[in-house]
């Protein structure tokens, strides 16, 4: 059985194999790991440990025409929750220094449950001094409470135009969970207005904050000292049509009105001025807005919140009298010479349609001089319902503008097709049709689609879409980049247009034209009055006009609700701003003469 | 030269040294583990003392009359099972295993102490010349021995521990002289254990392999009989052990056949342990740089992960230099078998070569992926007073035996 004994040697040496081999296993093994594929390792290790936090991007700047600040940023801080090192306890605590509900904490916690607890939750934009020091001071005590320096809105410049830049809001959860990388909790994104339209230019690129991050989640440091943290990259900044000294001046004469104006620069589409009045306060929106202002804007009376110059609608009323005029002339239905007897209206069946006054006989250019009704009466029955929706189209009502902010409204141009939907075949009358002849009725415009109609009429039928934005600052390069604009063209005779320009000039500058009283010696308005009739109250009161005459520069539409004629109230206001635009503006003279 | 000659002449220095550097670097590395941990910060001020302790207690244990480890071993022995018995009862329950005792203010744990008792008496039981391995008769009292302290320790339930206990004994039942046949005794109902971890069918091809193996060893009909049922029985008290386990202690097995299954799961320390060992290297992120040990990526990691501490931080030179400092302990101690003086010195080292390359292959595995995770600190690095001190004592009583080894080289 000897044989079958493991000698002292061999035992020995089955050991020292055993010992040798594992040792040489795990030398195998550990060059494997920390040679040959430690960098695979590494990036675990990194990936492990490294947090990305995002640094808010400062939005782009809204510029004037001129270069002037609009809309621009102001620093603030922004309060930021982490809830996987949040410690509720601290929510009443942190509540009342904040000065809000108590409950708001645990709802905003709730909002964003299904999101990833380690990135923040923003608690509050724009918080002050006191508070900040106060999360400094307590930062010990108040784990997964922070700030960062952010920037938010600031529209001290002396422009409101809220209306016209819109607001930010925090981005939705829908939204979120579809933007990807691009938002995160708490983001304000682009709501209405330019600020909406324009969102993914005003944006800007958000920095990168690298931390690091222990088993826990808990964050330890910085990552390499911050060597690796991105930059945000502020938005691009927009170059608006808008004249600062012109929408100044709109504002101003809107104060304690309700209304809108558009002014466009016939030529470019560019809108110069754009107020609906009542504004609200945009420095309103520039934080967190508080339930308390929502809901004082959404019952004023006065509806601030409505942009009432791209989608409120008015009947135009007699403005629209130049689009018959048209109409009728370029079907050859009569001559500019032909006139018409007014003895203050016209009998339809057993209705009688008024007229102002008795204007005697007038031809067509007196007719629209003197806003007379009467001969508009008679000419639309000529035009009949088929060729004034087909002029009305031609001069973009009863259709979106495409304006660079929405919503937007069609307004209305019936048609035979339309009376028929509403009232049924054969049921409506030719009398309905005399009341579109003269711009009331269910004939309805927004102000910004009659600025674009004078625009139209002022440039010899040629303009384009109107718009806000001409073009952006790339934040990147610093170049300057325009947007394509859209022309638009009503297919109309020069002479017809030669004639109406005359017509509506003659309106300011003739002795009997309904705009004299605008009339000024240095610059050559055209203009027509206009007066929506209101079954709720006073009449709107509208005026469109251009000037200057031969080279014209701008084309304003003015509506003032509830205040009555149209030369009384809204002319002169369209008279200011074409002041305000032209007079004393070496910047328009030289383009005067350039051009 | 003549005063190095003498100190080599009365210490063994190599083991000395390594062992020295070794508690050294596991100093190094507590420090660097707990050096940003909230609560076990206090941990490197506690190994510092056992380690002073521990190194007092070498020389006493060096300077003891050998006779004395000889006329301790059945006393010890039966202190520890009584002190393993006794944790069942009194004892507190650490990662799910009952494996704690205090008595007053001092905790220790008897399953690390036994090892002693277990070495000595394991020794002290083969030593006497009159009993022939080979029979039988005996083999099965020195398997009854060792079994003793395995099942206990199993009822705490101590995987790891248990497995260390197993290899102790069976490395000295190995080098005390046994045949094939008699290992094949004592490993076959360990193969039909493993073989039913895998399910019924490898269960029965081991025991169809016992019969052949049976066949082939000729033995007379009672003694192949009573080997076959012995290791049937095995098959089914295994039924009986596996429920003992707890699940922690099933899923940490299973786990290492895939531990990125389930990362934040029973595989994570596994998966956390491999990232800090791979990332560190060939230099190293530097001392107290180690984002994987300073962010605390491996929990309590200062006891059976402090090796990745070591891989992060000091990258592959450094895990090298650590290996081979255990393989010249191991070599040593493995040399020296054949100096000791007796059959009872040469067991011992055996006994503490086996305890301690056990721990290191395991615990090394662990930290590599390349064993499962079975809770095994390593020994003289791992924090751990109960651990440090039997270690350093069981050194203790190498280096005595080494002070009476037969001739002066």
């Amino acid at each position: 059985m000897s044989d079958d004994y493991f000698g002292s040697v061999l035992r020995r040496r089955i050991i020292f194999l055993v010992i040798v081999g594992m040792v040489a296993i795990q030398i195998v093994q550990l060059v494997k790991m920390q040679l040959l594929e430690s960098d695979k390792y590494e990036e675990k290790s990194n990936d492990n440990s490294v947090k990305a936090f995002p640094i808010n991007a400062p939005r782009g700047i809204i510029f004037d025409r001129n270069i002037e600040i609009l809309v621009g940023n102001k620093a603030s801080f922004t309060i930021q929750l982490i809830p996987s090192e949040y410690e509720k306890k601290n929510s009443r605590l942190i509540e009342t220094v904040l000065g809000v509900d108590s409950g708001y904490i645990n709802e905003i916690l709730k909002k964003y449950k299904k999101f990833s607890k380690y990135t923040p939750r923003i608690i509050m934009y724009g918080a002050d001094y006191r508070t900040i020091s106060w999360i400094d001071e307590n930062q010990k005590e108040l784990p997964g409470i922070s700030y960062q320096v952010d920037t938010q809105r600031d529209y001290a410049f002396g422009i409101n135009g809220s209306h016209i830049f819109g607001y930010t809001k925090e981005i939705g959860r829908e939204a979120l969970n579809k933007s990807k990388d691009l938002y995160s909790i708490g983001d304000n994104i682009g709501f209405i207005g330019l600020e909406k339209s324009y969102e993914n230019l005003l944006r800007g690129e958000k920095g990168k904050e690298f931390f690091i991050a222990n088993s826990r989640q808990k964050i330890v440091k910085k990552y390499s000292d911050g060597k690796n943290d991105v930059h945000p990259i502020k938005g691009n900044d927009l170059v608006s049509t808008i004249d600062y000294k012109t929408q100044e001046v709109a504002e101003k004469l809107f104060k304690n009105m309700k209304g809108s104006v558009v002014a466009i620069d016939p030529v470019s589409g560019e809108i110069l001025a754009y107020v609906s009045a009542p504004q609200y306060e945009l420095s309103k929106f520039a934080d967190v807005t508080s339930n308390d202002v929502w809901d004082s804007l959404r019952f004023d009376e006065g509806k601030p919140l409505f942009n009432r110059g791209a989608i409120s609608m008015y009947p135009p009323g007699s403005t629209y009298k130049m689009l018959v005029a048209i109409a009728a002339l370029e079907e050859g239905i009569i001559t500019p010479e032909e006139t018409n007897k007014c003895s203050g209206g016209l009998k339809l069946g057993n209705r009688f349609f008024k007229c102002t006054h008795h204007h005697g006989k007038v031809n067509l250019k007196q007719a629209i001089e003197q806003s007379c009704n009467t001969y508009f009466y008679k000419l639309i029955r000529k035009v009949g319902l088929d060729n004034f929706h087909k002029y009305s189209t031609m001069f973009g009502f009863g259709k979106k503008t495409g304006i660079d902010i929405s919503p937007e409204s069609k307004g209305n141009v019936p048609s035979v097709a339309y009376y028929d939907r509403v009232y049924g075949k054969g049921k409506w009358t030719e009398g309905y049709l005399l009341n579109i002849g003269i711009g009331q009725g269910e004939l309805v415009t927004t102000p910004l689609q009659l600025a674009q109609y004078t625009s139209l009429l002022a440039n010899w039928g040629e303009s384009k879409t109107p718009h806000f934005v001409k073009g952006y600052i790339d934040s990147h390069t610093n170049e300057y980049t325009y947007l394509d604009i859209n022309s638009i063209k009503a297919n109309v005779s020069e002479s017809t247009l030669k004639f109406i320009r005359e017509a509506m000039f003659d309106v300011v500058n003739a002795p009997k034209g309904t705009g004299r009283n605008i009339r000024l010696s240095n610059i050559s308005i055209s203009g027509k009055t206009g007066t929506a009739q209101n079954p709720h109250g006073e009449d709107h009161a509208i005026f469109i006009a251009f000037a200057p005459f031969d080279n014209p520069k701008i084309a304003v539409a003015v509506i003032v609700e509830n205040v009555g004629y149209g030369s009384t109230y809204a002319a002169p206001i369209a008279q200011k701003l074409i002041k305000a635009y032209l007079e004393n503006r070496e910047e328009i003279k030289q383009k005067l003469v350039i051009n | 030269m003549k005063i190095g000659y003498k100190l080599q002449d009365k210490f063994d220095l190599v083991i000395l040294l390594t062992v020295l550097a070794l508690v050294g670097i596991g100093i190094v590395a507590i420090y660097s583990a707990t050096y940003n941990h909230p609560t076990a910060k206090g941990n490197i001020n506690k190994q510092l003392f056992f380690a002073m302790v521990s190194i007092a207690l070498l020389f006493v244990v060096y300077f003891l009359p050998t006779r004395s480890f000889r006329v301790v071993a059945l006393p010890s022995y039966i202190i520890s099972i009584i002190l393993l018995i006794a944790v069942l009862f009194l004892g507190k329950t650490v990662y799910g295993a009952k494996s704690w005792m205090s008595i007053g203010v001092v905790g220790f744990q008897p399953s690390e102490f036994a090892k002693i008792g277990l070495i000595f008496f394991m020794s002290y039981w083969l030593t006497d010349t009159k009993r022939d391995i080979n029979n039988l008769k005996e083999l099965f009292y020195t398997v009854i021995i060792a079994l003793f302290p395995i099942l206990l320790i199993l009822l705490e339930p101590d995987l790891g521990t248990a497995i260390v206990y197993a290899g102790i004994s069976l490395a000295m039942i190995f080098w005390s002289g046994i045949n094939l046949f008699g290992l094949f005794v004592v490993l076959s109902p360990g193969i039909i254990l493993f073989a039913s971890l895998f399910g019924t069918i490898p269960f029965i091809v081991a025991l169809l392999l016992i019969i052949v193996a049976l066949l082939f060893f000729k033995q007379n009909l009672f003694v192949s009989a009573s080997v076959f049922v012995m290791n049937l029985s095995a098959g089914f008290i295994f039924e009986f052990i596996l429920k003992l386990l707890k699940p922690h202690q099933v899923k940490r097995v299973l786990s290492f056949v895939d531990p990125t299954a389930d990362p934040l799961g029973s595989g994570y320390n596994a998966l956390q342990a491999k990232v800090a060992m791979g990332s560190g290297g060939l230099f190293g992120k530097g001392f107290l740089e180690g984002n994987q040990t300073q962010l605390r990526y491996i929990p309590e990691q200062w006891t059976d992960f402090i090796y990745c501490v070591i891989g992060e931080e000091f990258g592959f030179i450094g895990s090298i230099v650590l290996l081979t400092l255990f393989l010249i302990l191991f070599l040593r101690l493995l040399n020296l078998t054949s100096l000791a003086g007796d059959r009872f010195g040469r067991l011992t080292i055996v006994g503490v070569l086996t305890l301690l390359f056990i721990h290191f292959s395991i615990n090394i595995g662990m930290n590599l992926g390349i064993t499962p995770v079975i809770g095994l600190p390593l020994p003289f690095v791992s924090y751990g007073g109960s651990s440090l001190l039997t270690n350093m004592f069981l050194i203790g009583v190498i280096l005595n035996i080494y002070r009476n080894r037969k001739h002066h080289v």
